[in-house]
């Protein structure tokens, strides 16, 4: 997958979903080949960019959660690891744990053949401490490959803001430019 | 862009390109910042637990694993928080480096843009 920083024009024309913005060479063939006024062109511009705005805040918001995500797999399987060794030296675990907001309660745990692991959508599986760290360990993997793709979809996304952002700014300008041209021809 | 007289620089992909390439950096520098602020916190936490446990006399400490407190005796803990300290200082001296490459190429890049456009372009903080 091109991951590359080349957008257009000899690069990517969209990436999962999210077109690129083509870069403009030149404003005057761009407009006239697009058959839009300045202000058409620029109204077209402006959505471009909100829409790429959109995208970008779902994109944030995916981030976070993956970045929650993470650090909770790795709890837990710090929690199997420690398990594990307890039960390779023969003993119980004793650990405080939250009964209700404020108020602990002591366990010891004994038999720590098996944790039970939470998969959501209210399903909790028993699972054997190698089991349960291996799924955690493929857990923890692919939270962080899709986190790793989701960092680039926001680059990308984000340089696509930044080419219209210019582009705009762009158009604007040689609008202001033609009009004082005109403004200098007249009065001539 | 600034909203200019119209007479400036005519802006190529390669322009567009280190433009999209500055955006990324400073994307990435505040990411950092904060990052680096939370890094922080967590070293003078770590660093607050080991005196704790300079302090105190018990022979059995509870330590946070998840979201549980495991009792552990004194040593154990200190060789686990021992460890997570040196993670830690780690970490954030890693954070701190890739901080100082971006504010070089971030100079590097201003050198080059402000070069061609003078006025035209806007590249500080608002």
């Amino acid at each position: 997958m091109a991951a590359a920083a080349a957008s257009t024009p000899q690069g990517v024309t969209e990436r999962r979903g999210i077109p690129a913005a083509s870069f403009v060479e030149d404003v005057e063939s761009y407009l006239r080949q697009a058959r839009l006024d300045v202000n058409s062109g620029l109204a077209f511009l402006q959505e471009r960019l909100q829409q790429y705005k959109i995208v970008e805040m779902k994109l944030l918001a995916q981030q976070r959660d993956l970045q929650a995500k993470i650090p909770d797999i790795e709890k837990c399987l710090d929690i199997v690891a420690s398990l594990q060794v307890k039960k390779a030296l023969g003993e119980a675990l004793t650990a405080d744990f939250e009964l209700s907001e404020g108020i602990y309660s002591r366990a010891k745990i004994e038999d720590t053949d098996s944790v039970c692991l939470w998969l959501g959508a209210n399903i909790m599986l028993e699972y054997s401490c190698d089991e349960a760290n291996a799924l955690l360990k493929k857990n923890l993997e692919n939270a962080k490959a899709s986190l790793e793709v989701l960092v680039a979809d926001l680059q990308f996304s984000r340089d696509q803001q930044t080419i219209t952002q210019v582009t705009i700014a762009r158009v604007f300008n040689w609008d202001v430019h033609q009009r004082r041209s005109k403004q200098a021809t007249k009065e001539t | 862009m600034q909203q200019g007289d119209g007479a400036e620089a005519q802006v190529t992909w390669e322009d567009q390109q280190n433009i999209n390439r500055f955006g990324r950096l400073n994307n990435r520098l505040h990411e950092l910042d904060d990052e680096i602020k939370l890094a922080k916190e967590a070293n003078e936490n770590l660093d607050d637990a080991g005196n704790e446990l300079i302090l105190s006399d018990e022979d059995v400490v509870r330590f946070q694993i998840g979201e549980v407190f495991a009792h552990m005796p004194r040593d154990d803990v200190e060789t686990r928080l021992e460890q997570m300290k040196e993670d830690a200082a780690k970490k954030l001296e890693r954070l701190e480096e890739e901080k100082e490459s971006i504010l070089a190429q971030m100079v590097e890049l201003k050198k080059i843009l402000y070069g061609k456009f003078k006025d035209a372009i806007n590249l500080e903080e608002d």
